[in-house]
């Protein structure tokens, strides 16, 4: 999943030149999407046309909503696309030949599974460390994604990298002590295997 | 379809040493998401419970979970019967962090999550991805990525391995800065490209802080006063700030003798009858029905079957020419004292002058006066949580001390000890309104709750003014609960204060294809086209009219159908052109589900008519507010397959009693 922010308007201004229309998706508007400020932007630019629509990331479903528009679209000299960076390519697939052009940042969301915008994370490690840290994942939930325990640096249970966050090892040590597992600590530290994360995708 | 693993079995070597020393295993499985969604188990719990079995473990219960990651609807399904001393989970880090987030006992992963897949997509399965740099590239490279296209992740142009267009470091890959520059040529732009200073990658604008206060703020949006709910695009301002007027009473009005929930009236009247305006002309027709009133004066030409305008069948309904004297019959005149009437007294006001449920269910408001349960708290719907809709906004505005007074009717009949009006925080002017104008009654509050679809439904009310939860299966006034519309209330004091039945209301005619959108007082029986004309008329050939709103209303195609009690609004919207792809099981429709269901389960269910696995997953208790439909990026019409699940359900139930 992603997070979606307009980029500076004067970025934007840069290429919306010529006869311009947009194209907004609204399907992840839900987890997030700067809706208000896109409207807001997009009055401010006067386009030949603003095409709302959702999910372009799917290539048919998009096809279906374009469809009615493509006269518009067609005579335009740029498209400008509010989504994240799937959409944008999504749409730039469709007009190889046009100038399409992003309005927004993308940044990743927690959680790559599910939609759902969660407190935890996964970094897909393929090694999964839960076991012995009572359910608390050292990769995501520490800073430095430290497997063999504190690094030290920790004050009053806050992390030293981000004084906001919590220590994750501080935090797996307090879990394993409530539920009387202490002795998991004393095994010994499962080295990372970094080629795991990818072999899989291969 | 593509198929996204997430997660794999731990092996069995891994397994055998993980389960030493712990018995009595309670065994919690993900069912898995983005992928072809099949109802059916997958096969990992088998393989486990299996291995388990082989050490001679015990195994307490287990439990297929879907979207294990979505804690909300998780909590509900584990629960871990006594003598569970371990829980394994199998699923993707996520689900596994939740359960031990949820668990009071030790919970181990018994399996790995595999990035299947670089970078995070979006909603639809595809192969193009986004690494979510927060800087995009799209712009200076023709719409194709260097981030993940490229396997160096190059943005200042192609490293020289390239070889025939191939990269050198996955030869069957297609170089992705030759494939800009290709594009960019195409387009005339390769100079562009040359000319541009390289935009350095700064990798700390994607930062903890940044996205936790990000996913903070989300969560925060999503858990707001109950679970789940959408943001539709409000459209409001197209008829908000038009006053209420009196729309000119028609020719001829008809009116239907089923306008509410329960059995239809039972015409009094005949063709050639004169009637005048406010007089009987249905009775009730059982405890759940209501009175029909003439909404003009004038002659009876017909009792007859009439097309109705939201079940889309005849009805018996009675035929008025009106004679545009509106001369009011002569029931009609206030009721003297009614502080001194008795609970019965005033329930059978109300349910002599006709009034039901403004909102759109049309259930018998005099039923849910006399409660048989104890009543604390009579709610006012002010939310209109429907987009485009804005009548009850005007009728608060305009009319507010008849809200007021009809509340303080339904408080006195109800024995409650206080109201509230409970508005969202679009309408500030009808809040301040309210606000000045209750500030001395000791008993009746305003409640504003944030702007959230469908806010407006009952059990959304009563959770988020009251923070109560009326269970599955019951009513609000199991929960000492009355929830009213603003609008009928207003009805109700009409009643008392001038006598007058429910013979007109407020209805917003608006939309994007409405040529002047307002606000108007409507008769009951008044021909949709004539309201519509009225308007202007539509500014294009293309559009969907609906009654009600664009969530819930009725779609329909015949606009010479009247506009009854329960007709808050006509609507002039774009039409839906999206076609039904297979479900990709996203999760979103469980995301945003107020009712905390799995949506994604009744099509499949509706299909294979099993009503029995309807109803085990809750559809009954699906009001069809449309946030799945709404949300669904596959566009599937979920609606329609829970109209027939329930239909199932209560067809099976009935069957079975016999």
């Amino acid at each position: 999943m992603l997070i979606t922010v307009l980029k500076s308007k004067e970025d934007i201004e840069c290429v919306a030149k010529g006869k311009t229309i947009c194209v907004t998706c609204e399907g992840c508007k839900e987890v997030h999407f700067p809706e208000v400020e896109a409207i807001e932007l997009v009055k401010e630019l006067n386009p030949t046309g603003n095409v709302i629509t959702e999910y372009v990331c799917n290539p048919d479903n998009l096809k279906v909503q374009l469809a009615k528009h493509m006269d518009k679209l067609n005579a335009a000299d740029t498209v400008l696309v509010f989504s994240c960076g799937v959409g944008v390519q999504t749409v730039s697939d469709n007009f190889r030949d046009k100038k399409v052009y992003a309005a927004c940042d993308t940044y990743p969301l927690p959680g790559g599974q599910g939609v759902t915008p969660l407190e935890f994370d996964c970094e897909q490690c393929g090694e999964c460390y839960l076991n012995g840290t009572g359910g608390i994942c050292p990769i995501t939930a520490c800073s430095k994604s430290l497997v063999n325990g504190q690094c030290g640096g920790c004050k009053d249970g806050k992390c030293e990298v981000d004084k906001e966050m919590d220590c994750g090892w501080e935090r797996i040590y307090k879990r394993l002590e409530k539920l009387g597992l202490l002795d998991e600590m004393r095994y010994p530290a499962k080295l990372r295997n970094f080629n795991l994360m990818y072999e899989e995708s291969k | 379809m593509e198929d996204y693993t997430k997660f794999r079995l731990k092996s069995r070597d891994e397994i055998v040493p993980l389960l030493e020393g712990k018995d009595n295993l309670f065994v919690v499985a993900c069912n898995k998401c983005f992928k072809e969604f099949e109802n059916a188990d997958e096969p990992e719990r088998g393989e486990f419970e299996k291995i388990a079995a082989e050490q001679g473990k015990k195994i307490t219960g287990c439990v297929n979970v879907d979207f294990l990651c979505n804690k909300t609807t998780t909590q509900n399904k584990l629960e871990l019967p006594t003598g569970t001393e371990n829980v394994a989970v199998i699923s993707c880090g996520l689900g596994i962090q939740t359960v031990a987030d949820l668990s009071d006992m030790p919970v181990y992963a018994a399996a790995d999550s595999v990035k299947s897949y670089d970078g995070h997509h979006g909603m639809a399965l595809t192969t193009v991805r986004c690494d979510g740099c927060g800087q995009c590239y799209l712009n200076l490279t023709g719409g194709i990525c260097p981030i993940v296209d490229c396997s160096k992740s190059l943005v200042n142009g192609q490293c020289g391995g390239s070889k025939n267009f191939k990269c050198e470091v996955s030869k069957d890959k297609d170089c992705a800065w030759d494939k800009i520059h290709e594009r960019l040529a195409a387009q005339g732009r390769a100079a562009e490209i040359l000319n541009v200073p390289v935009q350095l990658r700064d990798h700390s604008k994607v930062n903890f802080k940044f996205i936790d206060d990000y996913v903070k703020s989300i969560r925060e949006k999503r858990f707001e006063g109950y679970y789940g709910g959408i943001h539709p695009s409000e459209y409001k301002e197209l008829a908000e700030f038009f006053p209420l007027k009196t729309f000119p009473a028609p020719d001829n009005v008809v009116i239907p003798l089923s306008q509410h929930a329960g059995a239809p009236a039972q015409a009094i009247v005949a063709a050639g009858d004169t009637v005048k305006t406010g007089q009987k002309i249905g009775e009730a027709g059982g405890f759940i029905s209501s009175t029909i009133h003439s909404s003009v004066s004038g002659t009876v030409t017909a009792v007859e079957e009439r097309l109705h305008p939201t079940t889309g069948v005849q009805v018996m309904s009675v035929v008025i020419k009106s004679d545009g004297k509106d001369e009011l019959h002569e029931s009609v005149k206030p009721v003297q004292n009614w502080e001194s009437l008795s609970v019965d007294e005033i329930a059978d006001i109300v349910r002599e002058k006709g009034i039901v449920g403004m909102g759109g269910a049309g259930f018998p408001t005099a039923v849910k006066l006399k409660s048989p349960k104890p009543i604390d708290t009579v709610l006012l719907n002010g939310c209109e949580c429907e987009p485009l809709l804005t009548c009850d906004h005007r009728v608060m505005l305009e009319f507010a001390d008849d809200v007021i007074f009809g509340l303080k009717v339904l408080i006195k009949t109800t024995g409650a000890e206080k109201g509230m009006i409970v508005i969202e925080d679009n309408k500030h002017d009808a809040i301040e309104l309210l606000e000045k104008k209750t500030a001395d009654i000791p008993n009746i509050g305003i409640v504003v709750a944030k702007t959230k679809y469908p806010q407006g439904a009952e059990k959304m009310l009563i959770k988020r003014a009251l923070g109560k939860s009326v269970p599955s299966g019951a009513l609000p006034l199991d929960v000492g609960v009355v929830v009213s519309n603003v609008s009928t209330v207003k009805a109700v004091s009409d009643a008392i204060q001038k006598g007058m039945p429910l013979i007109e209301r407020a209805v917003t005619v608006t939309g994007p294809y409405i040529k002047n959108p307002g606000n108007y007082m409507v008769k009951v029986g008044t021909p949709v086209q004539s309201l519509i004309d009225h308007c202007g008329g539509l500014t294009s050939d293309d559009v969907t009219i609906k009654l009600g709103g664009p969530m819930m209303g009725f779609e329909i195609e015949n606009f010479d159908v009247p506009m009854i009690k329960g007709t808050n609004g006509i609507i002039a919207i774009e039409p839906d052109v999206s076609e039904a792809s297979d479900c990709i099981k996203c999760g979103r429709c469980a995301d945003v589900c107020p009712m905390e269901l799995l949506p994604l389960y009744y099509p499949k269910l509706a299909m294979a008519q099993d009503w029995t696995g309807a109803n085990d997953k809750s559809v009954r208790d699906c009001m069809e507010c449309g946030c799945c439909e709404f949300i669904c990026s596959s566009k599937i019409p979920l609606r329609y397959s829970i109209k027939q699940c329930k239909k199932g359900v209560i067809e099976q139930a009935q069957k079975e009693g016999k």
